[in-house]
């Protein structure tokens, strides 16, 4: 049985400005026991589907199942069977990660040694530990992200969405969530997770769609999307190109203020001669999902966020 | 989930948000003191001796209608900065339940208002047990009016900002231009019913009642002069807010 089932969702936002159209009659499953990733830039709709998945939000029409019964007909057998990080929550002021793992728990029914026990895996898990008598407040943005995480993670909920779970860790503490992630994969939830980190979606997702505008581009594995660019290497250029110029050697696209093309192995050393010439930096790399994504959506995935991440 | 375990979850959200919040912010706790402390401060200086219980039961509402203001500052706060309300709702435990473990919490901040207030109360109007009894259900009462109000308010605000002066007009309204902090007598009897457009004034004149104090006639709407009328008035107010809070309350977003 599927797990999830969206038919022809959409939804408007009716704003001073107009209507936006976060989602326009997207389609898409997600099986029992998946982990699956939405990978879209800002803006592209991922957090929309997720609050009417999980009955925060309306749909303007379409329709949404979750193990068969409909979201908006059943919200309370729903709810029963699900978890939600929702993109930027934070937890407590006042209360430290054991208490709101603890105290979150037994608000969902458990009991108080289940509660404690699950609270003592998920601390040692998500290296919570030397913080786990610290008061929300005195920790740091990602420590709080972790315990937000680790919270609605501990309740091993049959399906939980994770919208970016990971934002503002640091790469220690994003593969220490994935390992939690996919352990309670391994014990038989339902995971819908958002992310714009490409190596998240690659690495952690065993499908993905990407999402851009409201619509969903592409779905399937992240090693198929990759084999969908037919070039081998990239190169991107800081400046003192034009687009014209790179044309010739393969796909050109705008990225974090310079340019990037697609090329083959051997038109390489000609470039990077040229840009030595022009005294200009370049940075070679394999193709990989980022490129993937650009093919697809014709735009950077950070592309809209300032500050972004120069790899 | 069963109503046992319902109420264990109410009674959780209580103990975490209500009393740890309370124990961990000691200046919270000087601030709810502080408040109506300066009120009664200021009635045992500007009030008549004779005027002075009504001015301390007034302060037992004024703490009792502020758990609303309260209410509707955290829950909006959790919703809006927090998104813990998402959090707790997406889970087993009802709206309703989240609603009333918000509301104890309220209440855990205003008992120690409460108890300065009904403490000042037995030294000026000395009460007996039944009376006293029936204070505490007006208490209860009025805490619950202000709360499903506060909360059906939090539901409306899309950002932080518009909370504090909607909060200002609302409580400040509920509070002091009614006959709360002064007998409803002073105002003129052919508009007195007019005091019972603000849903405080049945509990006050239900506070006054209890504690042994002298009534006061509503000439025009006589319904209103009983204890009855004025108990079956709140509690409608009571469960009509509850109701529309919970018609309305925006756990979808439109
Ligand atoms: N409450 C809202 N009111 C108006 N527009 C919104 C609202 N929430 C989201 N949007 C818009 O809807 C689009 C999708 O947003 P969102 O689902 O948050 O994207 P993502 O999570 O992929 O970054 C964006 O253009 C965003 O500006
Ligand atoms: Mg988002």
């Amino acid at each position: 049985m599927e797990a999830l089932t969206a038919r022809a969702l959409s939804k408007n936002y009716r704003t001073r400005q107009g209507t936006v159209n976060a989602l326009d009659r997207v389609d898409m499953t997600i099986g029992k026991g998946q982990l699956f990733g939405f990978l879209g830039r800002n803006g592209a709709g991922k957090t929309t589907f997720i609050k009417i998945a999980s009955g925060l939000l309306l749909p303007t029409s379409g329709t949404i199942q979750l193990f068969g019964l409909d979201v908006l007909g059943h919200p309370r057998e729903v709810r029963e069977r699900i978890a939600i990080v929702p993109q930027e929550g934070k937890p407590f002021y006042h209360l430290t990660p054991r208490e709101h793992i603890e105290e979150y728990l037994r608000v969902r029914g458990a009991s108080a040694e289940s509660a404690k026990s699950t609270a003592d895996e998920l601390l040692e898990a998500m290296g919570l530990v030397p913080y786990s008598h610290t008061p929300a407040m005195l920790l740091s943005g990602g420590l709080q992200q972790r315990t937000l995480v680790a919270m609605v993670l501990a309740t091993g909920a049959e399906f939980l969405f994770l919208d970016e779970p990971t934002l503002g860790m640091d790469p220690f503490a994003r593969r220490q969530v994935w390992e939690v992630v996919r352990r309670t994969v391994k014990r038989g939830s339902t995971v819908l997770l958002t992310t714009h980190y490409l190596d998240e979606a690659e690495q952690l997702t065993e499908e993905l769609a990407v999402i851009e505008g409201g619509h969903v581009l592409y779905k399937g594995t992240a090693e198929a999307l990759k084999s969908k660019v037919r070039r081998e290497v990239r190169l991107h250029f800081a400046g003192g190109f034009t687009a014209r110029e790179l044309e010739p050697y393969g796909e050109v696209y705008p990225e974090r203020g310079g340019l990037t093309v697609m090329t083959t192995r051997s038109r390489v050393e000609e470039l990077t001669r040229v840009a030595l010439e022009r005294r200009i930096g370049v940075n070679v790399g394999p193709v990989t999902l980022e490129e993937a994504f650009l093919t697809l959506v014709g735009r950077s995935i950070e592309e809209d966020e300032p500050g972004g991440a120069w790899a | 989930m069963t109503w046992r375990t319902q109420a264990n979850a109410v009674g959780r959200i209580c103990w975490f948000n209500g009393i740890l919040g309370l124990l961990r912010s000691p200046l919270v706790f000087v601030a709810l003191f502080l408040t109506p402390l300066s009120f009664l401060f200021f009635l045992l200086v500007v009030a008549p001796r004779a005027e002075l219980p009504y001015g301390v039961v007034g302060g037992v509402l004024f703490s009792c209608l502020f758990t609303g203001s309260g209410m509707m500052n955290d829950c909006a706060y959790l919703r809006l900065e927090r998104q813990m309300q998402q959090v707790f709702i997406t889970s087993p435990l009802r709206p309703i339940s989240w609603v009333l473990g918000m509301a104890l919490s309220e209440l855990m901040f205003t008992i120690p208002a409460l108890v300065l207030f009904l403490g000042v109360l037995t030294l000026v109007k000395p009460i007996g047990p039944s009376s006293f009894l029936a204070l505490i259900g007006v208490i209860l009462l009025t805490w619950l009016l202000a709360s499903s109000l506060g909360f059906l308010l939090s539901t409306f605000f899309r950002t932080l900002r518009e909370i504090w002066p909607i909060g200002m007009v609302v409580f400040t309204s509920l509070s002091v231009l009614p006959p709360v902090f002064y007998p409803l007598a002073a105002v003129p009897a052919s508009i007195r019913w007019v005091a019972f457009l603000s849903p405080s004034t049945f509990a006050s004149q239900l506070a006054v009642n209890a504690a042994g104090l002298a009534t006061t006639p509503v000439p025009s709407l006589s319904v209103l002069s009983s204890a009855a009328g004025q108990l079956i008035g709140l509690v409608f107010l009571t469960l009509t807010f509850i109701a529309v809070a919970m018609w309305l309350a925006r756990w979808r977003e439109p």
